[in-house]
């Protein structure tokens, strides 16, 4: 490949890990303490393209050699750079929900969970949620109309689930969180993938290892939202 | 004169690589739409967004690779690293080892960092162990590895134990049975520094090199890795309960194909709640030495004769260094 080429390569890479720094939709990909090196990274990719353009430009006709033997793999930066900018995947979810089986416990609190919040409907994110449904021995969740807000995953037998990823670091690393949504009319129709919030109240004693420690909510309401701009849960 | 300009024209003539990519680009802009619609397949979709979470998240450590890379070509003179290395392998090993602790990135940044180191004359057996220690016994890593495992302090030195042996019995091996013409000659060559060439110049134009020619391996790495997250199935987790010897060999090959960062591979340890301890240590070992990724940007670096033998030979001393150390460190096989 021609040293233009890959400078030309490099821009355009540089570029496009700037585009998602800005405009935000790295959140799909990466976990938000990213984001300073993301742009360091997107600058100095960018940096390294122009200035051996620059340097090329300057020094004219006298560059005989241009050709840089870097090999056949540098055509591969083309992807992500199409990737980004053309194609743009979007944030996992309810695929990546069926397709992980890994029906493990939660990892017990360290310390007692600290009461709900005040209120007639806290807002529980969706790990805190199934934790408590699976490790409270207090049972704060006893009586109490919650919400969560996750998406919509259609399992066997007619079963619909609000799931909801759990990010480490990347994309690559998810893990996933499901409740079972029971008790309301039209849950079988919910579009897959689509962004809900929901309120409703648990059944005591579902999340237990026959379950896949997988909590019941028995809905009592619930509307569609945008897509949150963090989309998963850290 | 006729020859050169005869030369010039056929130059002319030729279609270069920057023709060819703006017609990839070009054809990629009209082919959007199918592009787009390919997603609705959502095995694709998850693939897709997996590739690009592993190239973004990379990304950043490969460019502090290739930058310390470049610093080092440009300001560090070969001279002054031998007059640091102690004078025998043997002993440089250990040494190489612990400078690992100094560099706070992922496997991605190791790998342009010593091949430069070998580049400047520090024997391939110290760079190596400076290459499997580096991503895993850093200060980013450790804690990272500490906050996952709260309940458990003893996983941070089991951890260390583990990456170090790891790196330390590769370099003495690679000392002992391995061979230079195994490294592609490329890899060795010293880029001549044109007289007059300022060191800014030598560290940018080796960083650029660097970016681009272990850039496309990150990528190919990328790509299998999010192949295999699909196609791998889950209940690879569910038989591993049970035997002991089956959860190690099962979790160290996940650690192969799954590629993630060093500094996140804790954090999905920590979640596999359901496998024990000894087999989550030996993934924590396995992962930052050897994985797809990494594999791709060692043949990159190195050529595929170094690669082939090296990542088998760094999968089985990772396997037994980070069973021994978990049985040393964490005692009973929990």
């Amino acid at each position: 490949m021609r040293r233009e080429t890959q400078n030309v390569l490099l821009v355009l890479l540089g570029g496009a890990l700037c585009k998602i720094a800005y405009n935000g939709s790295f959140l799909r990909y990466v976990k938000p303490s990213l984001l300073p090196f993301l742009i360091c990274a997107g600058v100095v990719i960018l940096s390294l393209g122009l200035i051996s353009i620059g340097r090329d430009v300057r020094a004219g006709r006298t560059v005989t050699d241009h050709h840089d033997h870097a090999g056949r793999s540098t055509w591969l930066l083309v992807l992500p750079v199409l990737a980004i900018f053309l194609v743009a995947p979007p944030a996992l979810g309810a695929d990546t929900v069926s397709r992980s089986a890994r029906a493990v416990a939660p990892k017990q609190p360290a310390l007692a969970l600290p009461p709900l919040p005040a209120g007639p409907a806290p807002a529980l994110r969706m790990s805190d949620f199934v934790t408590r449904a699976v490790w409270d021995d207090a049972d704060s969740l006893h009586g109490r109309q919650v919400r969560l807000v996750g998406f919509v995953v259609h399992g066997a037998q007619d079963s619909t689930y609000l799931g909801r990823l759990v990010m480490a670091c990347c994309a690559a690393d998810v893990t996933s969180v499901k409740v079972r949504l029971e008790g309301y009319r039209g849950l079988a129709v919910l579009p897959q993938d689509g962004w809900f919030e929901v309120q409703g109240q648990v059944i005591p004693g579902s999340a237990k290892s026959n379950t896949r420690f997988t909590p019941t909510l028995t809905v009592s309401a619930l509307h569609p939202v945008p897509v949150p701009t963090e989309p998963y849960e850290f | 004169m006729a020859a050169p300009s005869r030369a010039r024209a056929i130059e002319q003539r030729r279609i270069t690589s920057l023709e060819v990519l703006c017609v990839v680009l070009v054809l990629a802009l009209l082919a959007q739409g199918p592009l787009i619609r390919m997603l609705d397949i959502p095995a694709v979709r998850t693939g897709a967004t997996v590739f690009v979470a592993i190239c973004v998240q990379a990304t950043p450590f490969l460019v502090l690779g290739v930058l310390v890379s470049g610093l080092i070509a440009a300001f560090v003179s070969p001279l002054a690293l031998r007059r640091v290395l102690p004078r025998t392998t043997t002993a440089a090993v250990p040494i190489a080892g612990l400078a690992g602790m100094a560099l706070p990135g992922c496997e991605c940044a190791s790998v342009p960092v010593s091949r430069r180191l070998m580049q400047q004359g520090v024997p391939p057996a110290a760079a190596l162990a400076f290459l499997l220690a580096a991503p895993a016994v850093n200060p980013v890593v450790l804690v990272a590895t500490a906050v996952a495992f709260p309940g458990e302090p003893r996983m941070v030195a089991a951890r260390f134990l583990g990456s170090m042996a790891t790196a330390l019995v590769m370099g003495w091996l690679w000392a002992r049975l391995g061979r230079p013409e195994w490294i592609a000659q490329r890899a060795l060559r010293r880029p001549e520094r044109p007289p007059g060439r300022s060191a800014f110049a030598v560290f940018t134009e080796t960083a650029r090199h660097d970016m681009v020619s272990s850039g496309g391996f990150l990528v190919l790495g990328g790509l299998t890795a999010a192949v295999l997250n699909v196609l791998v199935p889950a209940s690879w987790m569910a038989s591993l309960t049970g035997n002991m010897v089956l959860g190690i060999l099962v979790m160290a090959l996940l650690a192969v194909v799954l590629a993630l960062c060093s500094e996140a591979d804790a954090f999905v340890a920590a979640s596999l709640t359901a496998v024990p301890l000894l087999p989550r240590l030996v993934f924590l070992v396995v992962g930052p030495a050897v994985d797809v990724k990494l594999v791709a940007l060692q043949t990159g670096a190195f050529g595929r004769r170094f690669a082939s033998r090296f990542a088998p030979a760094t999968f089985m001393v990772a396997i037994a260094c980070g069973s021994l150390a978990g049985v040393l460190v964490l005692g009973a096989t929990r």
